[in-house]
């Protein structure tokens, strides 16, 4: 599932695969409304959790959204 | 109580003005037409003229039903205009509409204030007025302008919303097939404010801060006066309560998803449907995609989808489809219907 999402995220970056990785900044990516409505599907698909906008936005870098994703798989 | 009610004939209408991917990459250099596509599976929207309102959309879309010849004027006795763009905020648009389709004045006329569940919702109203013997023959038109309140400079609305009409006429049944229902409904408030024009009515109505435009994170310009769609909360939306609809209509119907022939689900944007279609995991030929040379036409995109298959012969009499309407609001609706 992780290959999964890495992969998914490499394609809404729009960047290689291999530079996806828990500390890659978003900062070094478009982070915009359209990368996120992306995200909540993508993380719905590979984790079947629905994460929120508001959330997702104020991530930094990739861990955060794993953390959001491990958050909501709990509850 | 059996069903007497089932749809006797659909129309449909689009102003003949365009906007293309082509057209948008121009306005938006960042945005080439194949990214376009790309993220939101709309090639072109139609796009009403100055002069052109929800109420002449409308009309068209009527006319149009009745030159196919299966429906008589004079046998309407309801009219339901679906709108959320009217032509006025009093008198009622489907009182107007009465009058310019020379329908006779002893029908009932009112307008649904409703986005993307309208037509189902207006299904729903159309049954019950018939299976209680209130009406025999109802017209129910959606039509919506959405893009006279798009701000030219968003493109997170304006690569999705394009303007239309359908009209469509429920009737009664005589052979026992066509039957419209169960119905599922679904009404969440707090999500009002997330797909919004915050200001031209009375909780705020037009003043000098209302015109004044701002950007937002994502280079996106608007003013209190436009649209606002917050992209991520609808899809996040879309994900939670349509699939719960679908199994709570089947539950409902008596029906597994895999028995349907067609799932029509409202036509949003592209790639929501397609993420829904992975997340329902149906088979591709049940799940019409129909958004590409209309964009998203509000109340109208699931009559239209129904249109499609008429014209591509893909309909067969008998056919059990779901049709779910979801969106603005929050508001949402789910029913059968056998066609």
């Amino acid at each position: 599932m992780l290959e999964q999402f890495y992969a998914g995220l490499a394609e809404i970056f729009e960047i290689d695969q291999s530079k996806i990785n828990p500390n890659l900044s978003l900062e070094e990516i478009i982070w915009d409304s359209l990368a996120i409505v992306s995200t909540i599907a993508l993380a719905d698909e590979c984790f079947e959790v629905i994460l929120d906008g508001q959330s997702l936005s104020s991530c930094a870098k990739v861990n955060d959204i794993q953390i959001l994703i491990e958050k909501a798989k709990e509850s | 109580m059996s069903s007497k009610a089932k749809i006797l004939d659909l129309a449909g209408y689009l102003p003949p003005n365009t906007l293309t991917n082509a057209d948008l990459e121009l306005i938006y250099p960042d945005w080439p037409a194949e990214k376009i596509y790309d993220k939101t599976g709309i090639k072109k929207r139609h796009i009403a003229s100055q002069d052109q309102t929800s109420v002449d959309l409308a009309i068209e879309a009527a006319e149009s039903l009745f030159r196919n010849g299966k429906v008589a004027k004079d046998s309407i006795d309801f009219l339901i205009f679906c709108t959320q763009t009217p032509d006025y905020i009093l008198p009622t648009s489907a009182c107007l509409i009465q009058e310019r389709l020379h329908l006779s004045k002893n029908i009932g006329a009112f307008d649904i204030n409703l986005g993307c569940s309208g037509f189902v919702y207006g299904l729903s109203v159309a049954k019950g007025l018939i299976d209680s013997g209130l009406a025999k023959c109802v017209l129910l038109i959606t039509a919506d302008t959405y893009s006279k309140y798009i701000h030219p400079m968003d493109k997170s609305v304006r690569t999705i919303f394009g303007d239309g009409s359908a009209a469509t006429v429920i009737g009664i049944t005589e052979i026992g097939k066509g039957k419209i229902g169960p119905f599922i409904f679904g009404t969440d408030g707090s999500g009002g404010k997330n797909l919004i024009i915050e200001s031209g009515s009375n909780r705020s109505p037009i003043d000098l801060n209302s015109s004044i435009e701002y950007k937002d994170t994502s280079g996106n310009i608007r003013s209190k006066k436009n649209i606002f769609m917050d992209g991520p909360e609808i899809m996040r939306f879309s994900l939670e309560v349509v699939p719960k609809s679908i199994h709570a209509l089947c539950i409902k119907a008596k029906i597994n998803l895999n028995d349907l022939d067609f799932l029509i689900l409202h036509q949003g944007s592209g790639f929501m449907l397609e993420a829904l279609k992975r997340k329902l995991k149906l088979d591709g030929n049940k799940f019409p995609i129909c958004i590409q040379d209309t964009g998203n036409t509000v109340s109208s995109t699931i009559p239209f989808v129904l249109l499609d298959l008429i014209k591509e012969s893909k309909l067969k009499s008998g056919n059990k489809l779901a049709l779910v309407g979801f969106g603005v609001g929050y508001s949402w609706a789910a029913c059968m219907i056998e066609f």
